[in-house]
This record gives C-alpha cells, sequence and structure tokens, in this order.
C-alpha cells in the first residue's frame, strides 16, 4: 500500500505526467476536444471533416469521451435521417483547462 | 496529428471549413456586375426602378445561396454552432457595417449637395476609399482573406474608371468596365473554390457507424 501510494508513476507530487489526464492525452481525442472547446457544437460530419479522423475512429474516440463524461451526444432525427450532436460538458471544459495547465507544468518543468 | 492546438487556430479552421465554399465570391462577383446592369437600366427604367432591380437580384441570391447551402454544403461539411467568441465578432462586424454603410450613404448626401463645388475627381477617390476600407474591414471580422484582394480591385475600381471616362475609352465613369471586371474575377474565383470544395468534400457514407450509433 505504502509502496503504491509513493510509486512515481501515480504520485502527482513526485511525477507531474502522473497528472495528465490520459483520456484527453491520445492525440485524436485531444483534437475532437480541441475543436469542442471553441465551439457550441458540432455534428459527426462536421467533426470528421475537421479532424480528418474515419467515422469508426471518430466514433470510438467520441465514445471513450462520452463515456468519461466530457462530452454528451444528442440524437435526434432531421426529418427521416438520424442526426447527432456532440457539444463538451462543463466536466470536459474544465478536464481541458486542467489538461492544457498540467501539460503546461510538465513542459516548463523539463531542463532546457 | 502533429498539429498546432492553438485554440485560436482551430476556432478560425472551424469557420473556415463552414464557409469557404465560394457562395460569397460569386454573390458580391453578381452584385458588381448587376451595379454594371444597373448602370444601362437607369436611361431606361429611370434611376428609381433602375436600382429596384437589385431587390430581386437580392432575393434570387440569397434564396439561391440558401438552396445550395442546405441541399449541397452542409451534407458535406455537417452542422456547426459557432461559440461566444465568433458570434461576438460577428456582432461586431455588423456594428461596422452598419457604420460604413452610414458613412458612405452620408458622403454620397454630400457628394449630391456638393455637386460642382468640389472638383470630380475627389468623388472617385472617396468611394474607392470606402470600398476599399469596408472591404479590408470585412475580411479581418469574417476571416475572409480574399476579400482583401477583392477590396483592392473595387477600390481602385472608381479612380482607374474615371481615368478611362476622362480619356474618352469608356463610358459611364468606367464603371462598367472596371467593375465588371471585377465582379467576373470574383465569380470565377467563387466557382473555382465551390469546385474545389465539391472535390474536397464528399458526400459522406450513408450508413456510417457514427450516426447508427
Amino acid at each position: 500500500m505504502i509502496n503504491q501510494m509513493t510509486n512515481p508513476q501515480t504520485d502527482p507530487e513526485l511525477h507531474p505526467l502522473a497528472s495528465i489526464d490520459q483520456i484527453i492525452h491520445a492525440p485524436a481525442r485531444l483534437m475532437v476536444l480541441t475543436y469542442l472547446y471553441v465551439v457550441e457544437s458540432v455534428d459527426y460530419v462536421f467533426l470528421m471533416r475537421l479532424t480528418g479522423l474515419t467515422w469508426g475512429n471518430l466514433s470510438t474516440h467520441l465514445t471513450k469521451l462520452e463515456e468519461a463524461g466530457y462530452i454528451v451526444i444528442n440524437k435526434e432525427f432531421i426529418g427521416k435521417k438520424p442526426h447527432s450532436t456532440i457539444r463538451l460538458t462543463e466536466e470536459g471544459r474544465a478536464a481541458f483547462k486542467g489538461y492544457k495547465k498540467s501539460l503546461q507544468q510538465v513542459l516548463d518543468d523539463l531542463p532546457e | 496529428m502533429a498539429q498546432s492546438i492553438s485554440l485560436k487556430d482551430a476556432e478560425r479552421k472551424a469557420f473556415i471549413t463552414k464557409t469557404n465554399d465560394g457562395l460569397w465570391d460569386i454573390f458580391l462577383g453578381g452584385y458588381f456586375l448587376m451595379f454594371v446592369i444597373v448602370l444601362y437600366l437607369g436611361p431606361v427604367l429611370g434611376d428609381f426602378w433602375g436600382s429596384v432591380m437589385f431587390l430581386p437580384y437580392f432575393a434570387l441570391a440569397y434564396l439561391a445561396i440558401w438552396l445550395i447551402r442546405k441541399y449541397v454544403v452542409t451534407p458535406r461539411v455537417g452542422i456547426v454552432k459557432f461559440g461566444r467568441a465568433r458570434k461576438a465578432r460577428l456582432a461586431k462586424f455588423t456594428v461596422v457595417m452598419v457604420a460604413i454603410n452610414t458613412s458612405a450613404l452620408i458622403l454620397g448626401i454630400l457628394a449630391v449637395v456638393s455637386f460642382g463645388k468640389v472638383p470630380g475627381q475627389i468623388y472617385p477617390i472617396i468611394l474607392g476609399m470606402i470600398l476599399l476600407i469596408g472591404f479590408s474591414l470585412a475580411a479581418y471580422f469574417l476571416d475572409y482573406n480574399r476579400l482583401y484582394i477583392y477590396g483592392l480591385l473595387v477600390g481602385f475600381s472608381p479612380i482607374v474608371g474615371e481615368w478611362l471616362w476622362n480619356q474618352g475609352y469608356a463610358s459611364h465613369h468606367g464603371l462598367p468596365i472596371t467593375f465588371g471586371i471585377s465582379g467576373c474575377i470574383m465569380i470565377l474565383v467563387g466557382l473555382v473554390v465551390f469546385i474545389q470544395f465539391l472535390g474536397d468534400n464528399p458526400l459522406p457514407i450513408e450508413d456510417s457507424p457514427a450516426e447508427k450509433a
């Protein structure tokens, strides 16, 4: 137990990298969250165009972000076609800000 | 993946992805061509009814843009609602455009009132300045860099047109030639951008796993 608590891999006090949010840290999810941070909401097609991700890839990453509570996906119908809009939650916005801060801290602490 | 994560750039990219379809270029080009047509219609229909011809053009152009955006553009690029920063920027743009148009109107009235009292060359210079400033401000607020070039084109149009007219090369203060060429360039650029847009953004696969989810 003591070993676990002082493990530098998990203790942010000892290793700042441990405080980096691993859900956000994946490049594709970081890109998705960056775009969601600057707009109010988007649909799948727009996000696919912006990120260059394939449907399947984007869907997988969005599911992970949704499970983490960082985004909400609203499903509706436009005419007879299903249509989903995605937006960042307050939790996601806070997590993104926290991620930026942590990453900046890690980079600032690196030796020249 | 090795893209910059500058938030400002990301927002700008989102805005350009949504708006860079060439339709506004075609609309603006059409507007300046319409101006040329009205110059010739004026003597036939009278100044008032000649100017009224702008209304059906605006109505048809807006309808065409709305239909193309709905049935061609949006299915290809999707839907986005922009955040507060962009909405504030667009609100500032509206205020600035109202101010520019009001200034143009006041200067136009002053030009009529002071007709014959000031040298004739001053009017094309003022009109050119207003067009250049208006287009440049629109380019800045809309992140639409081509508008700077269009601003130069239409800004110099009244001045070059006046010179052509003075030399006896053109009628109507040379505006049919200068505005006509500017309008044609805008339409041509718009068409090229639109065709590129269609090529770069094919319709997404209908039964995507994402939309089924």
